[in-house]
């Protein structure tokens, strides 16, 4: 090979390269609009942003899986997590992490704040990533079809939805408020108590920490059905 | 004296404080894998969490590595050039302003100041200072080589390289709306870079270093320099877009991005073949056999941590699950350090002996050294591996859940502690020895004359 070949190698791999990745740029800027949805991209969303790069979430937590590998990843925190929990998780982590083997700081994020931070995760939940992360995949469908079919979910997913931000069962959600499978077991309540219980912890036991649910009696009829349900297995198997 | 020009001193003072700051990095590292490995107490979390540990294990790196490429390329272009530096004034001023402003967002980052944007988190008034400080770089390496009565390929390479670099750097920089947009161009400083401007530099550098060591032809080392180059690029550029099949972008990055990702090694493996044939051909006896052990050590290693390891997991079926996963941190470590690492610390073995007047040094404690960090970083890199694998199996394809597939790695990460611990006592035993460097008692083979054309 020549000298003047060699040359010929970088100039010829460079400008073509060069060339096709700056055609794909100005093609990504026409279609960001449409996988992204930049007509919902508001001021209120912007504002999220800022305050998600003021805490510095993104070192621990990656976000289109970019960022620290710590935490889980933020893509689907919307429909993994609901709008409740990621409030009650930003604000008070100390609480809900009490008994979990890996802490999130206090940041001090205020209220308007985290109103700001949920609306700008909802809306990057909605960015069509080709359905990544995989693990995440279940909870947007669920998310999705309480939406538009409550009867039809599946239990497990509406509990774990609905329930998941302080409870466990079967090894996920996370473990603030206690197994539900062991608390199936160890309740007396019936099922229309269950569901007072759920709407309005202190109506039935005035003192408890769980926070009220905001669900529809209809859903809390669901969730109370599926943790009875497991009550009654373990009887029988005994 | 070794060296020929006497602003090549310039660079001294970079190494230095380069090789101050990889010590800093690494133990920051150590306390990130006790992050992992141990469930630390509220209190401590809340005043020094992981996110500012990370951002200053990062920004050390980075801030180390451009130490390193900024005094290598003081070091050589005199002698390229043949001719003093253009300003070794501007150099120190240079110098002073970027190590003060990295020093101020070290700090910065302890009280919450940032920008929250991952590898990128300097301020904006930081920033602001970076850039004159590239500026007054690029200056006066331009300066140098258009004032040089000597005009060679590599002197523009070199050029060109850190010109790309700084330009890269300034798309990070500003604030984007939209999520997606601010991940693409953000790619453009991190890949770009790593996979561009830095791989240019690094071919620049080592061409360099093996057509004065070894006394192979100019024009033999130039050729080898063009293709390898116009291969880094022709794949690197169009490559970038293995990171956009999951941001939300059209379907042809999987394609663009897939094929030209994987072509990605190519180039490495040329580095590695016209390393070992031009180490065979040389001319000239072998000094200094460590120096050798890090510029082959460093083909070979960036083939396999660059290269093998991320060709691994660039083609979208396999993406999709290791994406953001642990296997990714097992490919930064072995690629970071096997490419640039390495090729910083051949630089400091080539050049700081020098800077002293040593022609044969005392290699004794710096083979330790080498082989320590080398085989602990493999090993690490094993561990972090290990761990991604079970995060990605237990969390993405058994769907058990987040918190679990993590405490089962916790086990592997007290494994990286300890191989962390290891590779600390590596890179202080290396530092010390480069600190410390020291004539020979053994006597240097003669050296065969230097070809002309190589001056």
């Amino acid at each position: 090979m020549t000298g003047k070949t060699a040359r010929l190698i970088f100039w010829v791999g460079t400008l073509t390269s060069a060339a096709i990745f700056l055609w794909q740029t100005y093609d990504f800027h026409m279609q960001t609009p449409k996988f992204t949805h930049t007509d919902k991209l508001t001021e209120q969303v912007v504002a999220g942003k800022k305050v998600w790069h003021k805490y510095n979430c993104n070192d621990c937590h990656t976000i289109l899986g970019f960022g620290g590998y710590y935490a889980p990843d933020m893509t689907k925190a919307f429909y993994r997590l609901g709008e409740n929990n990621i409030a009650s998780i930003v604000q008070h982590p100390e609480v809900m992490y009490k008994n979990s083997f890996r802490k999130m700081p206090h940041l001090g994020v205020s209220e308007t704040e985290t109103t700001q931070l949920v609306t700008f995760l909802r809306w990057v939940g909605e960015i069509e990533n080709r359905h990544w992360p995989p693990q995440d995949e279940k909870f947007v469908e669920a998310y999705k079809l309480r939406e538009s079919q409550p009867q039809k979910l599946d239990k497990v997913h509406l509990v774990l939805q609905a329930c998941g931000g302080c409870h466990t069962f079967e090894n996920q959600g996370r473990n603030v408020g206690g197994d539900l499978t062991a608390i199936a077991n160890r309740i007396t309540y019936d099922r229309q108590t269950l569901i007072n219980y759920m709407i309005n912890p202190q109506s039935v036991r005035p003192g408890v920490t769980m926070p009220p649910q905001d669900v529809s009696p209809q859903t809390a009829g669901i969730i109370a059905d599926f943790v009875l349900s497991l009550k009654s297995n373990k009887e029988v198997s005994k | 004296m070794l060296i020929e020009y006497q602003s090549q001193r310039v660079s001294l003072w970079y190494f230095r404080l380069a090789l101050v700051l990889f010590i800093l990095q690494v133990i920051i590292g150590l306390w990130l894998s006790i992050n992992y490995a141990f469930t630390l107490p509220q209190e401590l979390v809340n005043v020094f969490p992981f996110s500012t540990a990370r951002e200053i294990h990062t920004n050390t790196l980075v801030a180390w590595m451009l130490l390193g490429f900024m005094g290598g390329t003081y070091y050589i272009l005199p002698p390229e050039c043949g001719r003093e530096l253009y300003s070794p004034k501007i150099a120190y001023a240079q110098l002073i302003i970027f190590v003060a402003a990295a020093v101020t967002a070290v700090v910065g980052f302890l009280f919450g100041w940032t920008r929250g944007k991952p590898l990128l988190e300097i301020p904006f008034p930081l920033n602001a200072l970076i850039v004159v400080a590239a500026l007054l770089f690029i200056a006066n390496v331009a300066m140098t080589i258009i004032q040089s009565k000597e005009k060679s390929a590599l002197q523009w390479m070199l050029l060109g390289g850190v010109t790309f670099l700084a330009v890269m750097y300034l798309f990070g920089m500003p604030f984007y709306k939209n999520l997606n947009t601010d991940y693409y161009y953000w790619w453009w400083v991190i890949h770009l870079w790593v996979e561009g401007a830095w791989e240019v530099v690094t071919a620049s550098i080592v061409a360099y270093i093996i057509m004065r060591v070894t006394g192979v032809d100019r024009k033999v080392v130039e050729k080898w320099l063009y293709v390898e180059t116009g291969l880094f690029l022709f794949t690197g550029i169009v490559g970038t877009g293995h990171h956009y099949y999951w941001i939300g972008a059209p379907d042809y990055w999987l394609w663009w991005g897939g094929v030209f990702s994987a072509l990605e090694p190519l180039p490495i493996v040329l580095m590695v073949v016209d390393t070992w044939m031009h180490v065979r051909e040389r001319k000239n006896p072998i000094v200094n056999p460590l120096t050798w052990y890090y510029i082959v050590g460093l083909a070979i290693y960036h083939l396999v941590g660059a290269g093998l390891w991320g060709f691994m997991h660039t083609l979208p079926p396999i993406n999709y699950y290791t994406h953001g996963s642990q296997i990714t941190v097992s490919h930064g470590h072995l690629a970071f350090f096997g490419a640039y690492a390495l090729l910083n610390l051949t630089i400091f073995y080539f050049a700081m002996p020098r800077l002293k007047g040593i022609n044969k040094y005392n290699d004794r404690l710096g083979r330790w050294g080498f082989w320590i960090m080398t085989i602990a970083m493999f090993l690490l890199g094993l561990v972090f591996g290990i761990a991604g694998i079970l995060q990605t199996y237990l969390e993405r394809f058994l769907d058990i859940g987040y918190s679990t597939a993590h405490l089962t790695m916790m086990f592997w990460f007290r494994v990286a502690f300890g191989v962390g611990l290891v590779f600390l006592a590596g890179v202080i035993i290396t530092v010390y020895h480069l600190f410390t460097i020291k004539q020979s008692n053994l006597p240097a083979p003669e050296p065969v004359v230097t070809p002309a054309a190589n001056i």
